[in-house]
């Protein structure tokens, strides 16, 4: 797709170009993991029923590692489509459409390069949260897989978030509004979800709703390749599950967003 | 072989609002052709079509060869375009910009560096191309707007009011800057300008637009020759000959124009002029002075649309401000 390599690097160079962007992007995970986990670490109050809340985890700190690192792409991907919106309004927007190049390759280089600048935050968190005391443990070891596992489920939940307010964002002119949907719907697709809590946790109908966020089927993934190590069967048919569903919810999302952009974006 | 020909283009905003009605034009190619009409003539909608950034409700254009709406995409590898706002990334180096952009139209890097050093040489920008766009100047910006938009060897370039908001001397370098590229590179210039001088000074011919159709197309010197009026302003030593004055030759209309001075207009001074100075002699008369005003584009503007362009100067300055100030912010 022509356009979309020279677009996606030129949002690398912005981010990397902008210390404060860069720098508060990578501290972030390591406040995040920090935070989270001794904030909402309520097994303090269960100690000898832990390991049954948590699934299996050694600590609070291994059971959570999967959510924030799925919140932690949420959040990111949330503001893929803010670019776009500056690209309206400072002018460059204009250069793009009187070119050659696919409508959606404009949008598709600030998912693109989101994805991107996710990647170093999650070795950072990983790093942080195995650093911490009482912190991150492998229990029954990490194979390569575990990892392709991880980075596939991030990478689908940056994928499919990323979209969603990408096309948000083509159809808006005003900051505004798009910091406005963000805030509404990032701390409920969070908490509706097994990011932070396991459905023992919550109440009935909250764990109803969260077995189909795509938050969850992604935490959910990620939690059990850290818990298990090397999985069984049953446990891979499962993980497959979740990433087959954030797989056809991607790519679903990623045709529309084509379609529904090389159809309308505004200038 | 014809650049540009639209037939009955039209563009009608939501049902009623006419911007663009049936307009027709021809521009050959390797001309300069220059597009002036007051704010809402039509101009803008008339290049966004062109440029396919919108579609026409009916008629056709061709441009380079191509329909602008069954062959869009061939029609934008073909032309470059400069539009009236900033687009360059000011996170960017002016020469990143300009690389970015090459590779919009798959253009070979090497070629892509060696017509980026060339471009960047022509317009004197080859010392700051290094430097982040954020810290250019009003003018350097226009600049490399320019440049950016003939990275790819256009054969069309579309110029929109290039120098709006440029002081006088920058903009006079920027005239120089266009007429270098337009002989250099024999590419078709379409030029839309609020400065009439500037495009006297640059288009080969020129369309004068209001309400979405074209007005009067012609050269700048037939637009002015149209007007059939030039002026012979003369001041004599009393005003018994100011008075004898009104008898002159191939005089349309004399006016008083203040102590011993008369405004004489005729059709053309370069054929009445003899004619005057020996109806002078022949009267024994003794002249102060004299001066020939011919017709500029400002008077054929006003003549066409009923407007001085002047008063759409104002809005259009504060608009550049304004996006001087939303590119710094």
């Amino acid at each position: 797709m022509s356009g979309l390599w020279p677009l996606t690097v030129r949002e690398l160079k912005k981010w990397v170009r902008n210390p404060t962007f860069l720098l508060t992007g990578l501290i972030q995970p390591i406040f995040w993991i920090a935070l989270f986990g001794s904030a909402f670490d309520i097994t303090r109050f269960f100690p000898q029923a832990s390991s049954a809340i948590l699934d299996g985890a050694p600590n609070y700190i291994t059971y959570i590692v999967g959510g924030v690192l799925t919140t932690m792409g949420l959040f990111t991907a949330m503001f893929a489509g803010t670019q776009i919106i500056f690209d309206r309004r400072l002018g460059p927007m204009g250069r793009f459409l009187s070119s050659p190049i696919r409508r959606s390759s404009i949008v598709f280089s600030k998912i693109l390069s989101s994805v991107i600048r996710i990647m170093p935050q999650v070795v950072i968190l990983v790093v942080a949260a195995y650093l911490i005391p009482n912190g991150l443990e492998f229990p029954n070891g990490f194979t390569i897989l575990d990892v392709l596992v991880l980075v596939t489920a991030i990478i689908l939940v940056a994928f499919i978030f990323s979209s969603i307010f990408s096309v948000i964002a083509t159809r808006m002119t005003n900051m505004q509004s798009i910091f406005g949907i963000v805030n509404m719907v990032n701390l409920p697709l969070m908490f509706m979800s097994f990011a932070m809590f396991s459905s023992q946790m919550m109440a009935p109908w909250l764990a109803n709703i969260a077995q189909y966020n795509p938050v969850s089927w992604s935490a959910e993934s990620i939690r059990m390749v850290i818990i298990n190590g090397s999985l069984t069967a049953s446990q891979w048919g499962q993980v497959g599950e979740w990433l087959g569903a954030l797989a056809a919810l991607a790519a679903a999302l990623l045709l529309l967003t084509a379609y529904l952009v090389e159809k309308e974006i505004r200038d | 072989m014809k650049a540009i020909e639209t037939k009955n283009l039209t563009k009608i905003y939501g049902g009623h609002l006419k911007a663009v009605d049936a307009l027709n034009l021809t521009i050959d190619e390797g001309e300069i052709y220059g597009l002036a009409g007051p704010n809402g003539a039509g101009k803008t909608t008339t290049i966004n079509m062109l440029v396919t950034r919108i579609t026409p409700t009916s008629g056709t254009a061709i441009v380079g060869g191509f329909d602008i709406t069954k062959n869009s995409i061939d029609v934008r590898r073909l032309i470059g375009v400069v539009p009236q706002d900033f687009t360059a990334d000011e996170d960017l180096t002016g020469r990143e910009n300009m690389m970015m952009v090459s590779q919009f139209y798959d253009v070979p890097k090497a070629k892509a560096q060696e017509t980026c050093n060339s471009l960047l040489k022509l317009v004197n920008l080859e010392e700051a191309a290094d430097r982040l766009v954020r810290t250019y100047s009003g003018g350097m910006r226009k600049r490399l707007e320019l440049i950016i938009g003939l990275i790819h060897e256009p054969k069309i370039l579309f110029l929109d009011e290039p120098t709006l908001g440029l002081d006088v001397q920058t903009r006079t370098q920027m005239w120089n800057y266009v007429k270098e590229i337009q002989s250099r590179l024999n590419v078709t210039i379409i030029l839309t300008s609020h400065y009439l001088e500037e495009i006297d000074e640059l288009a080969g011919r020129v369309s004068i637009i209001d309400h979405g159709k074209v007005l009067i197309t012609g050269t700048p010197a037939e637009l002015k020759e149209s007007l059939k009026g030039d002026i012979i302003n003369l001041t004599l030593s009393d005003q018994k000959g100011a008075d004898l004055m009104k008898t002159a030759p191939d005089a349309l209309e004399v006016t008083d124009s203040g102590p011993n001075a008369v405004r004489i207009k005729v059709i053309s001074a370069d054929e009445s002029l003899p004619k005057i100075i020996n109806f002078i002699s022949q009267h024994e008369l003794s002249t102060v002075k004299l001066t020939v005003q011919k017709p500029t584009l400002d008077e054929v503007f006003l003549e066409y649309t009923g407007r001085s362009i002047r008063d759409e100067e104002g809005e259009d300055t504060r608009k550049m401000a304004m996006n001087m100030r939303r590119a710094r912010q």
